[in-house]
């Protein structure tokens, strides 16, 4: 038992929550922050090892007794998955993304107004039956200011102004666009080609050495640029110049003071007392023993599984939160949804690709096809996705990629994989996908984890607007890669599990309909904050990280506003 | 077929972990079908068995039960289908039995599928993951495809050129370019 209040309990230190803890120690407050994995080190993260990393995906090994239930229709039992996106360790996923670093355009936060209730959804002949669709109760001009500094925190690069269909900006990104490669190149001539738009997609990795200038946070330290190793994707970086909180943000929080950490500690509820607030968490401690920390503010900052996991887990027999807490709209855990990972190869028997050098965000995109940039009239869907070049690495993730039609052993295999290993790319999309009620996390009837908490259970299908879209943006990427030269293309359709999962705590204005407001605040509960994709209302045609991050400096900024919570 | 005695098995001068003498000898056998030696080395000459086994006795312990229950099976049917042991095979049939595997068509083994693509992956590993983990050996694997393995970084991005590096692979923390 303590006795000692802090100002703050922080529920997980990964992006969001190690820039939250950034901001609210160096506002004075005292922040007592929990991490359920290690604080890892540099061996751990860095080797370019790709049997540890692609194939036995150990930056999972610090996680795989936590699974989540996985099924697509609720008749099902749903089956165990451990190979969802966060990682559970000290700096969280930012350790290991891509580093697709996009702001969500202005029309992403009007979904509703723009296309719904002007009648755009009826025109493109698009069946939107289940589907719950609402506008943000916040817009792009109102996070410009905290995308800029995380771009400028973290040392994004990019090309300000080349993408036509990108929000207005106050200021360019700090750093010019990551070299480009030869498939960047490919695919920008063939969209110009095309009269498409290409334009390098911002990526969070320095392409020079990078330090913030003022006015910025100059306390961050300096890190080195990109070497190009290509180990990039699902690897820590070697030379830290992929963005990652581990070592900008969270050291700074460390040097405050004003931080205690707390690693290896699992978070098992969040605590309130009659009034209806909540007064700190329960957690595990390394040993396995059960303690609770008090707190005048609780911030959920987890992965979206845990942080409607932690509101369920959170619920009291009487009183206002029988249902779990914060959930008097009933939607905590309802409208969950994330990108269908949609690919299209290409073989090319002219050009050497050498699609293993350079990370995958230094990229050439284009948004032709994504949000509400094209028209839609009798297409069957709204929205869309963005599209451009990715990252493909060490032979060891790249040996499924077969043809199909191809026995996938055997000398034809091994000819085909001689041969075009290193003549292939492909094309990723982020096919958008729209909230719907029965796309849900919930806890899992029967299986616990080892401390003996309910699994999140996640009930998940692409439904109509979905399937029709990444059968046509398939198309037109099929076409791009045609263009740019390739022999074969084919199109690999998403299997049933989505990426980049969002949602399942909404954001919204009416309690009755959301969970959190525009501050990441729950409607019920005063002085509980839940930030990260998880309050996403609706997606976008882009992953998620710009806009968190964004989302987390604002939550921050109304946090240390209210002085006299902290008195 | 499986050994009891507690003594080092060797196997191509290499001392097993997981697997037995006979055991090793069928999983060689059949990654030489799934990876095979053309004009050019495959699974067997980049020592992907011994990678497995060193898998089996370590990372993928939890795979060894499937492993043998796998290989027992297979066995029963070369017998039971062309009347000799996988070895004593030809190529085509031996073929022939992996097709079969990998279509779920081996009676004696349910889930058959799963396991020729956990062989098939695993034999993979063994032909391209780091040599540090006993395959790829004098990276045989990075040479026929073209990866130079694990740069420190490209100070060139080599578009539409070969990649004119020799494959290097390492083992202990990165080092910058200076400190080789």
């Amino acid at each position: 038992m303590t006795t000692n209040i802090a100002d703050i309990c922080l529920v997980g230190v990964g992006a969001i929550g190690g820039i939250l803890a950034k901001e609210l120690a160096s506002a004075g407050l005292k922040v007592v922050a929990f991490e359920r994995g290690p604080a890892v080190k540099t061996e751990d993260y860095s080797p370019r090892d790709s049997i540890r990393f692609i194939a036995r995906h150990d930056q999972l090994e610090w996680v795989r007794h936590e699974p989540t239930v996985f099924r697509t229709r609720t008749t099902e039992p749903g089956k165990l998955r451990y190979g969802t996106s966060p990682l559970n360790a000290l700096g969280g996923a930012l350790m290991h993304w891509t580093g697709q670093a996009s702001r969500f355009m202005p029309g992403d936060f009007k979904i509703y107004s723009n296309e719904v209730a002007t009648g755009l959804a009826e025109r493109a002949k698009a069946d939107l039956s289940e589907y719950d669709v609402v506008d943000w109760p916040i817009g792009y001009e109102d996070l410009e200011p905290y995308y800029e500094r995380f771009e400028w925190e973290f040392g994004v690069s990019g090309a300000a102004g080349m993408n036509p269909f990108a929000g207005p900006r106050r200021r360019p990104y700090p750093l010019p666009p990551l070299r480009h490669s030869g498939k960047m190149e490919l695919f920008a001539a063939a969209c110009r080609r095309l009269d498409y738009h290409p334009f390098n997609g911002p990526a969070g990795i320095l392409s020079q050495n990078y330090r913030p200038p003022p006015p910025f946070d100059t306390r961050i330290a300096e890190r080195p640029a990109c070497v190009y190793c290509g180990h990039c994707n699902h690897y820590g970086c070697h030379v830290q110049a992929k963005a990652a909180t581990l070592y900008t943000v969270i050291p700074v929080a460390l040097e405050t003071g004003n931080l205690e950490l707390k690693t290896n500690c699992k978070v098992s509820c969040v605590t309130t007392d009659d009034k209806g607030r909540a007064t700190g968490v329960k957690y595990f401690d390394p040993d396995g023993q059960l303690r609770e920390q008090r707190a005048r503010v609780v911030i959920l900052a987890a992965f979206v599984f845990d942080n409607v996991r932690l509101l369920l887990l959170s619920k009291t027999d009487r009183g206002s939160f029988r249902n779990g807490l914060a959930n008097s709209s009933g939607l905590v855990g309802k409208c969950f949804f994330g990108h269908g990972d949609l690919r299209v190869y290409g073989l090319f028997d002219d050009i050497i690709i050498n699609a293993f050098i350079g990370p995958g965000s230094a990229a050439m995109r284009i948004d032709d096809f994504n949000g509400n940039n094209f028209d839609h009239a009798g297409l069957g869907f709204i929205r869309g996705g963005t599209m451009g070049t990715s990252g493909d690495g060490a032979p060891i993730s790249r040996m499924d990629v077969v043809p199909p039609g191809m026995r996938s052993w055997g000398r034809e295999y091994k000819e085909y994989f001689m041969r075009y290993y290193t003549r292939t790319f492909d094309i990723h999309m982020a096919p958008e996908t729209l909230p719907r009620r029965d796309n849900r996390v919930d806890l899992d009837p029967r299986r616990r984890d080892p401390w003996g908490l309910r699994l999140p259970r996640i009930t998940f299908a692409f439904h109509q607007n979905e399937t029709k879209m990444h059968r046509f943006l398939a198309k037109i990427a099929e076409g791009i890669l045609r263009e740019a030269g390739a022999g074969k293309v084919w199109t690999e359709l998403p299997r049933p599990t989505p990426t980049r999962q969002c949602g399942g705590t909404r954001m919204g204005k009416e309690p009755g309909t959301s969970v959190v407001n525009e501050y990441c605040q729950t409607h019920d509960v005063p002085n509980l904050f839940i930030v990260g994709s998880s309050v996403f209302p609706t997606m976008s045609g882009y992953p998620a990280t710009a806009t968190i991050a964004a989302l987390a400096y604002r939550a921050a900024e109304y946090i240390t506003r209210q002085r006299d919570w902290f008195r | 077929m499986d050994s009891k005695s507690k003594k080092p098995r060797a196997f191509r001068g290499v001392t097993l972990q997981a697997l037995t003498g006979q055991q090793a000898q069928l999983v060689e056998a059949i990654a030489g079908r799934i990876f095979p030696a053309t004009d050019t080395p495959g699974a067997v000459e980049a020592g992907a068995l011994f990678y497995i086994d060193r898998a089996l006795a370590g990372a993928h312990k939890h795979l060894l039960p499937q492993y043998k229950r796998g290989l027992r099976a297979l066995e029963r049917r070369a017998k039971a289908k062309f009347g000799s042991p996988f070895l004593k095979l030809s190529a085509a049939q031996q073929d022939v039995l992996l097709s079969a595997l990998k279509a779920g068509r081996i009676k004696e083994l349910r889930s058959g599928e799963e396991f020729f693509e956990i062989l098939r992956s695993h034999v993979l590993e063994g032909v391209f993951g780091e040599p540090s983990y006993g395959g790829n050996r004098d990276l045989i694997g990075w040479h026929l495809v073209g990866f130079p393995g694990q740069q420190y970084g490209y100070p060139d991005p080599y578009i539409n050129r070969v990649v004119d590096l020799e494959p290097v692979a390492w083992d202990g923390p990165p080092k910058k370019p200076d400190e080789v």
